[in-house]
């Protein structure tokens, strides 16, 4: 067959008008599509249930946001990545943006890992939204004007609210003060956190013993025996994962508790396993973001907590407000970039919108600073046993916004420690 | 005096479990030759395993004092998982010992995931047991029975361990194929059988071990890795292929770690590794270990 030039011109001018269309409708078709959100979250190890309590909240989240219309018109769809150390987690991050392709990220919950990822994804103008990780060298932080990285409130906020309620309520009745800690820079930073506030509040304490069990220590007879030996009047701890339960299953068979005040501003994390028939009442007990068994908790609360309560069988806790809050400023940001823009935004745009934009969570309302990082609120209290269920609740409920909690953008944690009004 | 009584029952009670371990260590090498880093999964997998057994004990309505018992059996019936595995060592015990090492390390990450597949990742507790049998007063200290008990329970395993390998015709068997393999396998001696015994006694003893440790703390994924480097130290304080060595390593290791937490709590590994160094240099065979010839 002869191609004339005349034919050549037809085919030419059919091909440019073709893809002239569907450069012109590309937008529109992409919208069609589910967006799509990755998810990195721990699934195992001592992190493992409360990765799985964030997976489980974005995804009741999910079904309930796209029942009602999606992102900006737009169904979304997760995909779903584990969360282990920093090497892994970097490898998997860049296969969610280069492979999955995905719109956003969400997740990590270690600031371990979450220093690593962070400088990734700037690199790779990739919108991130934490729900637990910072990035926070110790309390220096480390990134005051990341662009695409969207950081959770500081690690300190429940120490410095246990330490402000531990004045608040046991001023007075104790003076022998000791502390048993995760030895990393958590554990280190809550427990100088709480002396220094001790201080500024002129409290008159001895500490008597501290104590650092490595994350995972599963025996720590020896430790509670020096801390029995050391008689203390209030015990200060802020262990996480197994290792509390454990602490404080084995310290109540050996009577460290009797007659001891005690502080534990991440216990609402393991919430579940701290079972009353060891655990005695009236902790200063962290619930941090979410306390399930609020009061006055929301309509979307209490929606959240049934559903949550009656498919799994135990109690949510605040990770889960981490999840959701993440999910719910990311609509917020890609709804109000879409309405600025008058069409689909870029992630940079969005990342753009999202500070300032507030939200409501499922544990009250929360925005992201201009600094991205996160405000939300925080509850706190005595912790009591009677209650319907076979852990301990909250006698009276402690609550305070993170303005009150964390050191403002730019300023040094020990020096705003010093000086800051605090709410008690 | 509290505090020091204190300290050495924290210390003793982590001895009594870190002697189960290197005990089982401590046979399979003896008689083997094989550095088993399995071992820490074999803990774990009792652990694992406890927890399910008194799980079924409960909804049989068994009262919790039973669990000690129940545990015991769980950990010795899940031992049993040591026959296949030493069917599949016997392909490697003539080859170099770094292809025991790796075979060996390949179960402890495989049971890894034996572990997540059949019990999940999170970290799973009993609550039921540890408290049950309450308190007891010991030289002025409160101290949890149930420690007492998993101490006495470690005693008389070690005591009965020591018999049965001193006092039994089976016990003098497997002494005289630990010490030539060839020259018992000449008088009659099956050594197959002999190593499928050891290999399983050994396993047994890390289940029994997992088991016993369960209710006071917690399984987890993790806690194989961890007890497999403090049951190494133990077996290079004791001296490798030495029960006596185990029980005494196993208190070494035990009564540093305990001193050192309530002294100076951030030298609780370097207390332990100090010794292990010190031992290294003055005796590399270990306190009761053979030197090679």
């Amino acid at each position: 067959m002869k191609l004339t030039r005349r034919d050549f011109s037809r085919l030419a001018g059919s091909g440019l008008v073709a893809a002239a269309i569907s450069k012109l409708f590309a937008p529109a078709l992409a919208q069609n599509k589910p967006l799509r959100i990755g998810i990195i979250a721990p699934r195992s190890g001592a992190a493992g249930t409360a990765g799985e309590c964030g997976i489980r909240a974005v995804q009741w989240a999910t079904e309930r946001m796209n029942k009602e219309g999606g992102i900006a018109g737009r169904k979304f769809e997760l995909v779903i990545e584990e969360e282990t150390n920093p090497k892994d987690t970097i490898e998997r991050l860049r296969r969610l943006i280069l492979q999955e392709k995905v719109d956003a990220i969400h997740g990590l919950i270690s600031t371990g890992v979450s220093l690593g990822v962070a400088p990734v994804a700037e690199e790779e103008q990739a919108l991130v939204v934490m729900w637990d990780g910072t990035t926070q060298d110790g309390v220096k932080e480390m990134m005051p004007n990341s662009k695409y990285v969207f950081r959770s409130t500081d690690n300190e906020c429940e120490a410095v609210m246990g330490s402000l309620l531990a004045v608040k309520h046991f001023k007075g009745k104790f003076k022998r003060v000791a502390g048993i800690n995760p030895d990393y820079s958590y554990g280190r930073n809550n427990w100088e956190a709480f002396k220094q506030i001790l201080a500024r509040y002129g409290v008159e304490t001895e500490f008597v013993v501290e104590q650092w069990p490595k994350i995972g220590t599963m025996d720590l007879t020896s430790h509670i025996a020096a801390l029995n030996a050391a008689k203390p009047d209030l015990i200060f701890s802020s262990m996480l994962f197994a290792d509390l339960p454990v602490f404080m299953k084995q310290g109540h068979a050996a009577g460290l508790f009797n007659g001891v005040k005690m502080v534990l501003p991440a216990a609402g994390w393991q919430i579940n396993q701290l079972k009353k028939e060891f655990t005695p009442e009236g902790i200063i007990f962290g619930h941090n973001t979410l306390y399930f068994d609020h009061p006055q908790a929301s309509p979307l609360q209490k929606a959240f907590v049934q559903d949550y309560m009656d498919r799994y069988k135990e109690a949510p806790h605040w990770e889960a407000d981490r999840a959701y809050f993440a999910l719910a400023t990311y609509k917020a940001g890609v709804e109000a970039a879409q309405k600025a823009g008058g069409k689909w935004p870029t992630q940079e745009q969005v990342a753009e919108a999202m500070p300032g934009l507030e939200v409501e969570s499922l544990g009250g309302k929360g925005r992201f600073r201009k600094d991205k990082i996160a405000e939300q609120v925080f509850y706190q209290g005595p912790s009591t046993n009677t209650n319907k269920y076979d852990f301990p609740t909250l006698a009276s409920i402690d609550t305070f916004q993170a303005e009150q909690l964390q050191k403002p953008p730019g300023a040094d944690f020990w020096e705003w420690i010093k000086t800051a009004k605090m709410p008690v | 005096m509290t505090e020091l009584v204190d300290v050495v029952l924290g210390g003793t009670f982590h001895a009594a479990v870190l002697f189960l371990v290197a005990a089982g260590l401590q046979l399979v090498f003896g008689v083997q030759k094989i550095v088993n880093l399995a071992c820490g999964s074999f803990y774990a997998l009792g652990a694992y395993f406890g927890i399910t057994a008194v799980g079924l004990a409960i909804k049989l309505g068994m009262p919790p004092v039973l669990f000690l018992p129940v545990l015991v059996v769980a950990g010795l019936v899940i031992g049993l998982v040591g026959l296949p595995i030493e069917r599949v060592l016997r392909t490697i015990y003539r080859r170099d010992e770094s292809y025991q090492l790796l075979i060996t390390f390949g179960f402890l990450l495989m049971f890894q995931d034996v572990f997540r597949y059949l019990w999940g990742a999170t970290p799973r507790t009993m609550d039921n047991v540890y408290l049950a049998y309450g308190s007891a007063q010991f030289l002025g200290v409160r101290v949890p029975t149930y420690n007492l008990l998993v101490i006495a329970a470690s005693l008389a395993i070690a005591v009965g361990l020591g018999l049965f390998l001193e006092r039994t015709k089976i016990g003098r068997i497997v002494r005289a194929t630990a010490e030539n393999r060839d020259m018992a396998e000449g008088l009659g001696v099956n050594a197959s059988k002999i190593f499928a015994l050891v290999f399983t006694v050994g396993c047994m003893l890390g289940t029994v071990g997992g088991a016993l440790v369960v209710p006071s703390s917690a399984a987890s994924l993790d806690m194989a890795v961890e007890l497999v480097v403090e049951s190494f130290a133990v077996v290079v304080i004791g001296g490798l292929g030495s029960m006596r060595g185990a029980l005494v390593g196993a208190l070494v290791v035990g009564l540093m770690r305990a001193a050192a937490i309530s002294l100076v709590p951030e030298m609780e590994m370097l207390s332990v590794y100090l010794v292990v160094v010190l031992v290294l240099i003055v005796r590399p065979a270990g306190l009761f270990g053979k030197a090679a010839a």
